[in-house]
């Protein structure tokens, strides 16, 4: 059974429609007039126990609308949301001991005090038995380095020290589900690694449930097994990571390192599938479909204008695919 | 649950303790405020040695008491609250394994701890510089208590109904003025309800405020006989149950009309 089941979900928002100036204003007070505007349009998915999903969309596609209706903070238009056999927003209490969640830069510890103090609470406000308590602070303290933060005040954290507490705090009552919303913004490369690996370490050890949200892809190709892609408040790609990137992920991205360039290579004598990214005297940045095209087409045309020294071919990342799929290139490709 | 509730009220005391300057500031400012009070009811006696059947003894008490409670009564969580809301911390509030209304109330006991501090203190130290009458026995002392207790868990869901007009206003500065506008009145803080004309006495009897500074302050010189005690008591819980129902109707009404913005 499947520990999230989402079906035919609808989010509207009313979003009051005011005039300028003041008699507008004026006019809004007697006679307020509302534009419906729709955050999510009728999705459907299940997510099994233990799953690593990555949310993905750009702003305003309904990421956060979806989480908060996951979590019972928004009150579904229609449609239905069962976490773990609990209807969040009709019984939030009891759904939010089962889940964790963080929100961005919003932060469950105590400025004021230092962080054990709050993990302390937690561990009361969610009845955590003394030896789960222990077991995971010692874990947590481990992976994510919190050793000499545990006794600072939380004000005196810097970003990346107060995300791997909160993220330790998150996770510290054995959530079944975990509600990530972007909790890797803003931070430096060695913190992001550090949290990717708890979040993966912690899903293998207890089988959490997590859903991730993010616009750092990197995130997503550490961490996620599947990909949930929405736009414009539809999902348009439901499925595994790797299935995604093979069935949008069609070009290979070649540079070529060369030398004695003898004219610029003109567009006319190309394919449409060949495209240059860059170019200059020494080197030459080529993006290719190769479906259509080898590596051994692109050397052969290229080495007519100059002399090929080196090169390297990359395949398209997550990141180049969803830029294509947002400037609406790939869409029902 | 009481647990849980007393644990985040530790935690609420600890964060507010944590600034003791501040603590201490308060209770300077206070002391500062018995000592005007002083002095314009010392300028009144002059002509008269008693006013409206008080002695100066008990005025000059009657402001301690009233200063001392002051805080006891009319900080409360509207604040905090308001800004959680405004800032979207609401959010994170409503994840927590334990209903708002218990977790508002936790907060308020940490507040409270503090402000018996600051009471106590200011207390004592006015006592030493202006001198104060004793409550008339122990067993209207236990009752002044227990009116007072009660009067914090009466004011707690009035906060709470203050603090959910957040939702509809920017800020709540307005109706927190409001709010102490009313308390100060209807409590017997600016002056005693005795010197009030008749109607507004009538309206502060019906209103719980008068049994949040005024009541317990007339417990305590003797002035209620045991049965009234009894009538305060009871006309508290009604009062709280009243306003129990208004703020869980209108909070948990603001909750799900708000739709939260947000991508």
């Amino acid at each position: 059974m499947a520990i999230i089941e989402v079906k035919n979900l609808v989010k509207k928002y009313k979003i009051s429609e005011k005039e300028n100036g003041i008699l507008g204003y004026i006019k809004h007070l007697f006679h307020p007039k509302y534009k419906e505007q729709i955050a999510v349009n009728n999705i459907s998915f299940n997510i099994e126990k233990g799953e690593l999903v990555g949310y993905i969309g750009e702003n305003g596609a309904g990421k956060s609308t979806t989480i908060k209706m996951l979590t019972g903070l928004l009150t579904p238009t229609s449609g239905q949301v069962v976490v773990n056999g609990i209807v969040p927003n009709e019984k939030r209490i009891l759904n939010n001991k089962q889940i964790g969640a963080v929100f961005g830069q919003k932060t469950q510890l105590w400025w004021d005090l230092p962080v054990i103090e709050s993990f302390k609470l937690i561990k009361k406000m969610y009845e955590i038995p003394d030896e789960d308590y222990k077991n995971n602070l010692k874990k947590f303290t481990k992976i994510l380095d919190l050793k000499d933060l545990l006794d600072k005040q939380v004000k005196n954290l810097s970003l990346g020290q107060k995300m791997r507490c909160e993220i330790a705090a998150t996770f510290l009552h054995n959530p079944k589900v975990v509600y990530l919303d972007e909790p890797t913004i803003g931070l430096d490369i060695l913190v992001k690694e550090n949290i990717r690996k708890f979040i993966k370490d912690i899903n293998k050890e207890q089988h959490t449930t997590v859903i991730l949200t993010t616009h750092d892809l990197k995130d997503i190709e550490e961490v996620c097994d599947r990909i949930i892609l929405i736009d414009k408040g539809t999902i348009i790609y439901d499925g595994e990571k790797e299935v995604f990137k093979n069935k949008y992920g069609k070009h290979i991205i070649a540079e070529f390192i060369i030398q004695n360039k003898n004219s610029n290579i003109t567009v006319e004598t190309i394919e449409e599938e060949f495209e240059i990214i860059e170019e200059n005297e020494t080197s030459i940045k080529i993006k290719f479909n190769h479906e259509r095209l080898t590596i051994i087409d692109i050397v052969k045309s290229i080495s007519k204008y100059c002399e090929i020294l080196d090169m390297h071919i990359q395949e398209e990342g997550l990141e180049e695919i969803l830029k294509e799929i947002y400037r609406g290139e790939l869409i029902n490709d | 649950m009481i647990n849980k509730i007393l644990a985040i009220a530790k935690q609420n005391a600890k964060e507010g303790l944590y600034y003791r300057f501040d603590l201490l500031l308060y209770i300077f400012n206070f002391i500062i405020e018995i000592t005007v009070y002083v002095f314009i009811w010392l300028a009144i006696y002059n002509k008269g040695n008693q006013i409206l059947g008080m002695t100066f003894e008990q005025v000059t008490t009657y402001y301690i008491l009233v200063v001392s409670l002051n805080p006891i009564i009319s900080w409360g969580i509207n604040e905090t609250m308001g800004n959680a809301i405004r800032e979207g911390e609401i959010l994170r509030e409503l994840l927590n394994p334990i209903s708002y209304f218990n977790y508002y109330f936790g907060i308020r006991i940490g507040e409270l701890i503090e402000s018996i501090i600051v009471g106590i203190i200011t207390f004592i130290i006015c006592a030493l510089l202006f001198g104060v009458l004793l409550p008339s026995s122990l067993l209207n002392f236990i009752f002044f208590i227990i009116v007072i207790s009660l009067s914090v868990v009466v004011v707690y869901f009035f906060e709470l109904i203050i603090g959910t007009s957040a939702f509809y206003t920017n800020s709540i500065w307005g109706v927190e003025v409001f709010k102490r506008a009313i308390l100060s009145i209807f409590s017997g803080m600016i002056a005693p309800i005795s010197l009030f004309p008749e109607f507004l006495q009538k309206i502060a009897n019906t209103l719980p405020f008068k049994d949040c500074i005024y009541t317990p302050i007339s417990i305590y010189f003797g002035e209620l006989n045991n049965i009234e005690i009894i009538q305060v008591i009871l006309k508290q819980f009604i009062w709280i149950l009243i306003l129990y129902i208004i703020a869980k109707i209108l909070f948990n009404k603001a909750v799900k009309s708000v739709t939260v913005n947000g991508g």
